[in-house]
């Protein structure tokens, strides 16, 4: 049991978890600030919606280990090849997710808006995005959930992070340095579902969760 | 005043037009229904006075103005819109519902607040227990009590309605159709009202306007004259066989002319004054006499059979 | 490590791709080695996925099936999978290995496979019960038909396209996830990408990425057909 409170205590440990943290956090907000955007830009078109929603499905389907594999031939070993992988991995959910919440609006809610005299940028600011946010919001809790996972890999192409931890623990034959690792990991994952589930609730307008509920009835 | 003016409008990719050469004029403080076949075009044509549709040729003028005359989003915070189904804004309160175009139009806090709760009341809504509820939260006919307010908030002169009691049951939708007459009286707005129920259009309108399919005029005229003497076969189908007996629906006994009853009225059946004709003729009818007592403010008076046939002589021919 | 090729000239694009070729890509090697290491990995992975989403389906349905009709179940069964499937993979792996009778090997990484999949199948389970209209059920109950011809010939059927959209995501997920099972010897195109870094090769490294990727597109887009084929009454609508 010591032995394995004593790789908490490693020197390395911090460093490590610090950099799992950065690579994530980073990589979620690059993912955040290309994908929406993207997902504005295109929402007014169905054919450009409908063409990145289809990008970010083929994007899904890409192995997280595949991406981090393929950038490091191109990009050699190191953080900035986990961050360009990571953050690869991190558009395709919030692109999904945003181009279908905001095309998902209700085309009579749209056309009273516009009745009303809502510009097209008051709509998208005022209508579409509040209504959208739960939607958008679960499309980040998805990437970030993903991004700290994979950030766990990015051991394999000299990123650091807490995979090294395990790796380390099978390298040398040493369990306990392997499950403190893990525990670390999978603590840090929990904490970044729960965390994003709460600010998924927290951004859903206290209107749509009145209506969620009443639906669930 | 809204004008159209040779109005046609073709989609593009297609070779009919859904709206042709449509001329006519709405006047200030009337209900003017469009009515007609789905596919005549109307709800196009209402969109196009906002805007929501450009037209392909022709204009509309509203007070001697061409529409385009200004921004569409500046036009569209001018004319109040409600929709069949409504399309609240279901993050928003019903409050901040209401307050959407005095809040785009930059009025003060209270002046916002001081109108939505007028409107409500206006509606039968209790401001108190409304206010900051959710769309979720309410009836479909309160809804679509909202969705009027809503269209009413900034108190503009024209407002367009599409069906805005079509999501409501029979009963529910008569009541909605009783309260939006009386509040009308009040606040006396020039309407272009859409329906594709005859019933609802002979009820609401002032003027009818009464569409075929490719989006053509067949008549544009009261519901007195279009159940009276409409001008084509088209018509007459489509008010329908019971064209008199709408016509009787239209009038009420009390301002029939008719005899005193004096004391012939002994063992006769007696009605109120205030029945619409129709419902007076389906009593007598249900009592099996041929004539009755009507009491009322004229005191009582003689109905009778041949009376109501005179209103409806006109229409015979 | 191959040798790099001749140092191209300035502007000679076929000179330049001649050199970094071999780097990157090289295309011997992948002939030489297809039938030895190449398509033996996709076999295994192919395997390791499909036993995986069997397993999985298996527990899934029923648990599915009766989470639907024992609502109260639903939350926990939902958070409980929900951590299970927000354990990063490479600490799933670390854990199972340590447990006495699982150890190094693709035991392991099937489990961890299942464990992943749960979410997403039960998930769509139910949502594909709750999608059968109440008035179909309240007919075929009407028609006299037993509770479980119901299921069977009824809900089961109208759920189908639904299920079948989780199984879709399960498999995808799980192609990528089993990748990394090659990490603690479960085999398949995961081999070829360790190897490839830890050897220094590329074109390994690119070889097992790409063919995951693309078994896991096609696999997405084969059930994406299904998916579509099982649900004709939306196709006849939008005709």
């Amino acid at each position: 049991m010591s032995e394995f409170l004593d790789v908490f205590r490693r020197p390395d440990f911090i460093p490590l978890l610090v950099t799992h943290i950065e690579l994530s956090v980073v990589a979620l907000l690059l993912g955040v600030l290309i994908a929406l955007p993207v997902a504005l830009a295109v929402n007014r078109s169905p054919t450009l919606s409908a063409i990145a929603i289809n990008i970010g499905n083929i994007g899904r389907a890409v192995p997280s280990l595949a991406l981090l594999a393929l950038a490091f031939p191109l990009l050699g070993f190191g953080f900035a090849t986990s961050l360009v992988a990571l953050t690869a991995l991190a558009i395709p959910p919030i692109l999904i997710n945003a181009s279908t919440g905001l095309r998902q609006v209700s085309p009579q809610v749209m056309d009273a808006a516009k009745g009303m005299g809502l510009s097209g940028a008051q709509i998208l600011g005022r209508i579409q995005v509040p209504i959208a946010a739960p939607i958008i919001f679960a499309g980040i809790r998805t990437s970030a959930v993903q991004v700290v996972a994979s950030a766990t890999l990015a051991t394999f192409v000299g990123g650091g992070a807490l995979g090294q931890l395990i790796v380390l623990g099978f390298q040398r034959n040493q369990p306990a340095i392997q499950i403190a690792g893990a525990l670390a990991v999978a603590v840090l994952a929990i904490i970044t579902e729960l965390l994003f589930g709460f600010l998924e609730r927290a951004f859903t307008p206290k209107g749509l969760r009145v209506a969620r509920k009443r639906r669930g009835k | 005043m809204i004008e159209f003016r040779g109005v046609s409008k073709t989609y593009p990719g297609s070779a009919r037009p859904v709206v042709k050469d449509l001329s006519f004029e709405v006047l200030d403080g009337e209900i003017c229904v469009l009515v007609g076949p789905s596919g005549c075009g109307k709800t196009t044509s209402m969109r196009m006075i906002n805007r929501l549709i450009e037209p392909s040729s022709g204009e509309i003028l509203i007070d001697g103005e061409p529409n385009t005359a200004m921004s569409g989003t500046k036009l569209r915070r001018k004319i109040g819109y409600a929709i069949q189904q409504i399309g609240l804004f279901p993050h928003r309160s019903i409050a901040d519902n209401i307050a959407t175009v005095p809040q785009l139009l930059d009025w003060d806090k209270a002046r916002i607040k001081g109108r939505v709760d007028e409107l409500l009341e206006l509606v039968g809504l209790d401001p108190g227990v409304y206010r900051d509820r959710y769309p979720a939260e309410l009836s479909g006919g309160q809804q679509q009590r909202v969705g009027v307010a809503r269209a009413l908030a900034a108190d503009p002169p024209i407002m367009l309605m599409d069906e805005p009691f079509g999501a409501v049951d029979p009963i529910n939708r008569s009541r909605l159709q009783d309260e939006f007459l009386r509040i009308q009286e009040e606040i006396r707005k020039t309407i272009v009202f859409v329906t594709h129920d005859i019933d609802e259009a002979i009820k609401m309108g002032d003027r009818i306007a009464i569409l075929k399919e490719g989006g053509v005029l067949a008549q544009y005229d009261t519901p007195e004259e279009i159940l009276t003497n409409p001008t084509s076969d088209f018509v007459t189908s489509f008010v329908g066989a019971d064209r008199i007996l709408k016509r009787l629906s239209l009038t009420r006994v009390s301002e029939m002319e008719l005899e005193p009853a004096n004391g012939s009225g002994e063992g006769l059946p007696t009605l109120s004054d205030r029945l619409t004709v129709r419902d007076a003729l389906s009593a007598l009818m249900g009592a099996g006499v041929g004539r009755g007592v009507v009491e009322g403010e004229g005191g009582r008076r003689l109905l009778t059979m041949e009376a109501i046939e005179g209103l409806t002589r006109g229409a015979r021919a | 490590m191959p040798s790099p090729g001749e140092p191209a000239k300035a502007g000679d694009t076929l000179g330049l791709l001649q050199d970094l070729q071999p780097k990157l890509l090289d295309w011997g090697w992948i002939g030489e080695n297809f039938g030895d290491e190449i398509l033996p990995a996709l076999i295994g992975h192919v395997y390791l996925s499909f036993v995986s989403v069997g397993i999985a389906l298996v527990i899934s349905l029923p648990t599915g099936v009766l989470v639907s009709r024992y609502r109260k179940a639903y939350p926990p069964v939902t958070f409980f999978t929900g951590i299970l499937f927000s354990i990063p993979s490479l600490a799933l792996f670390a854990f199972l290995v340590t447990v006495p009778g699982i150890g190094i090997g693709p035991t392991a990484v099937i489990i961890a496979l299942v464990a992943y999949s749960l979410l997403v199948l039960i998930r769509n389970v139910v949502a594909g019960m709750d999608s059968v209209p109440e008035e179909t059920k309240d007919a075929a109950r009407g028609m006299g038909l037993t509770a479980r011809q119901i299921l069977f010939g009824v809900e089961l059927p109208l759920a189908l396209p639904v299920i079948v959209a989780g199984v879709r995501i399960a498999t995808v997920t799980i192609i990528g996830i089993a990748t990394i099972g090659a990490y603690i010897r479960g085999g398949g195109l995961g081999e070829l990408i360790f190897l490839g870094i830890s050897r220094n090769f590329p074109t390994r490294v690119i070889v097992g990425a790409v063919l995951a990727t693309l078994l896991a597109v096609i696999a997405d887009l084969l059930l994406l057909a299904l998916e579509r084929y099982l649900r004709p009454w939306a196709r006849t609508r939008r005709a």
